[in-house]
């Protein structure tokens, strides 16, 4: 019944967002400088952030993927975790439809598949564009190696490798990733600092997600001269994985496909094709064993004309 | 021979590419371009493993893209400071499987970028960094954070052990190789004693035993004064077990009786068992015996009833 009752809160939610907001800068934390931030924002048409992303996962995913979506939960404050979905509802008019009940304007769906494949999409909700991903090389934030810790809910600083640029589809990408993982400014969650910074980065067409923690060690931390930050040094907290896009869909969980990864090879074929490779040992015995059958009929060896002189 | 068994690997080679080659056709028939979101998998299937050239079939609809760009995109007017986003160059391409130069490719591409934000909010006069007594709640709880000290404390205890083992058994090594050095070395001392006798007596014999050269020649023969000097770390002729440091065996104890081979024995178990010097305390009251009373009245009360039965 909880859960139920979590609907109904969850409406009026971003309306308070809107009213509250505004008056946010007027609360000097360690001396913000009010003025210039308000002329600047009278001076353009006032742009608010107001994303909101709906993160749920597919039935019986494996714990790992279950633990990497809530690490993604912890480090994305203006976020709305929702109940699993089943996995005949994945299809895209439900999780559109769940989208829009819970007032979010995208959303990353977890997708387990065979208890070993996760597949991660990426929608703009209403009408935009949603992109579905296989998710690589997982490591959650658990693991004892990763070692950083950050603040929840601070904004993080992504960082975008320079080959977004290059293609129509990872500037698109670049742009859903942006507004996915940048938390809005003024989110009443957020915390105003910068504790750490995300990484994406294409290597190999595939996109690396990395977590660091930025520790900067001196102790008035409000006088940041050059040296301090020349001595910073970055802690990695985690989560890690690798993003390998397969396709891009013109509206949101489905419409009509606008990019296609062309080096896409899915892990169900992978293994297949290993399977096959495995099970064509025997045949291939076979294969040989007449082949040679047939090589020595055909050129027979002479008649060795030596071979009695020893019996005598 | 040679022939006959070439041949069979060279159709081993041709039967594998054939049996690509089939692969490659099934799976191209099966993979129709398809529109909409799919339910399987397996449909959507094309070229071989990864290393392939690109499939053709692979749709690029570049004017879509850029369509939907342009739709979802925020206004081009936006500040930085909504964003927070920071490209940066990469110098070289990374080497996918060498995970060292990807991560820290991955490193530098964060600091990198931090510095540049960082500079960026410090010339918008916004605060940036948490001050030390700002405390909030963190991504990682405290309890796990126990757990990742307590494991970077378990390895750094492990790296000091190795490092103190290896050390020792350097230690071990070079003390070898002294001691070894020392052996030589007294080896080389005695042999030159023995020469520098012969020397002196082959010397003193051409001079026809004379007495008053031999001195000069002795004098050559140890003017160094190395010639019977001992070291000093070790008295020699010192038995590991002797408890009287050699003494007993110099036989310095004055005053003692006894014939010349009693006198020896007796020499012998005092250097084996010990003689003289401290008792070791084992006659003096300590607090623990004090309190120690089993030894008294032990068994006396048979005794006492039996006087009552008188």
């Amino acid at each position: 019944m909880g859960k139920k009752r979590k609907h109904s809160e969850s409406v009026p939610e971003p309306k308070k967002i809107v009213e509250s907001a505004p008056e946010r800068p007027k609360r000097t934390l360690l001396g913000w400088k009010e003025k210039v931030e308000e002329d600047r924002e009278t001076s353009s048409p006032i742009f608010r952030n107001k994303e909101k992303v709906l993160v749920t996962c597919s039935r019986r995913i494996i714990y790992r993927y279950r633990h990497l979506m809530l690490n993604v939960v912890s480090l994305l404050p203006h976020c709305k975790k929702d109940n699993k979905v089943e996995s005949k509802e994945s299809k895209g008019a439900t999780l559109n439809e769940l989208v829009e009940l819970k007032n979010c304007n995208s959303c990353l769906f977890f997708e387990c598949r065979k208890q070993k494949d996760l597949y991660l999409w990426m929608a703009k909700s209403p009408n935009g564009p949603s992109v579905k991903f296989l998710v690589n090389a997982v490591h959650t934030m658990e693991e004892l190696k990763l070692t950083g810790n950050h603040l929840k809910g601070s904004r993080p600083l992504l960082t975008f490798s320079s080959n977004f640029d290059k293609d129509p589809h990872w500037k698109l990408l670049k742009e859903i990733i942006t507004q996915i993982f940048g938390t809005p400014k003024d989110h009443r969650k957020a915390k105003p600092f910068h504790d750490h910074v995300f990484v994406f980065s294409i290597v190999d067409d595939h996109i690396w997600f990395r977590n660091y923690q930025i520790s900067v060690p001196h102790n008035e931390i409000d006088k940041v001269d050059r040296g301090g930050l020349d001595k910073m040094t970055l802690v990695e907290v985690g989560p890690r994985f690798c993003l390998n896009p397969i396709k891009i869909f013109g509206g949101s969980f489905g419409g009509p496909t606008l990019y296609e990864n062309p080096f896409y090879v899915s892990p169900n074929q992978i293994r297949a094709l290993e399977k096959r490779k495995k099970a064509g040992k025997y045949a291939k015995k076979v294969k040989a064993k007449t082949r040679r059958k047939m090589h020595e009929q055909s050129n027979q060896l002479e008649p060795d004309e030596f071979a009695d002189l020893w019996k005598e | 021979m040679g022939v006959l068994k070439r041949k069979p690997s060279v159709f081993h080679k041709k039967t594998v590419e054939e049996d690509d080659v089939e692969d490659v056709m099934g799976e191209e028939s099966e993979s129709e371009p398809e529109s909409e979101s799919e339910s399987e998998l397996e449909s959507e299937e094309e070229g071989d493993v990864k290393l392939a050239e690109p499939s053709k079939t692979s749709i690029y609809n570049r004017e879509g893209l850029l369509e939907q760009l342009r739709e979802i995109s925020w206004p081009e007017n936006v500040e930085w400071i909504h964003k927070l986003t920071i490209d940066i160059d990469r110098d070289q391409e990374v080497d996918v499987n060498d995970d060292l130069a990807r991560e820290l490719s991955f490193y530098n591409q964060a600091l990198e970028g931090t510095r540049q934000a960082f500079e960026k909010l410090q010339s918008m006069n916004l605060p940036f960094l948490r001050p030390s007594d700002y405390y909030a709640e963190m991504v990682k709880t405290d309890a796990h954070m126990v757990k990742v000290k307590g494991r970077l404390l378990v390895e750094k205890k492990r790296i000091e052990e190795s490092e103190e083992r290896r050390k020792a058994r350097e230690a071990k090594k070079i003390a070898k190789e002294v001691q070894a050095q020392k052996l030589k070395e007294r080896a080389k001392q005695k042999k030159e004693d023995f020469e520098s006798v012969k020397k002196w007596r082959k010397q003193r014999q051409q001079s026809g035993f004379a007495g008053g050269d031999g001195d000069d020649d002795m004098s050559l023969a140890f003017e160094e004064g190395k010639g019977f000097e001992r070291s000093k770390g070790k008295r020699p002729g010192v038995a590991p077990g002797d408890r009287s440091g050699g003494m007993a065996r110099k036989g310095s104890f004055k005053g003692k009786k006894g014939s010349e081979k009693k006198r020896n024995n007796r020499d012998h178990r005092d250097s084996k068992f010990g003689f003289g010097g401290k008792k070791g305390m084992k006659k003096q009251n300590t607090a623990d015996t004090t309190d120690d009373l089993r030894g008294f009245n032990k068994g006396d009360f048979s005794g006492n009833k039996k006087r009552k039965r008188f």
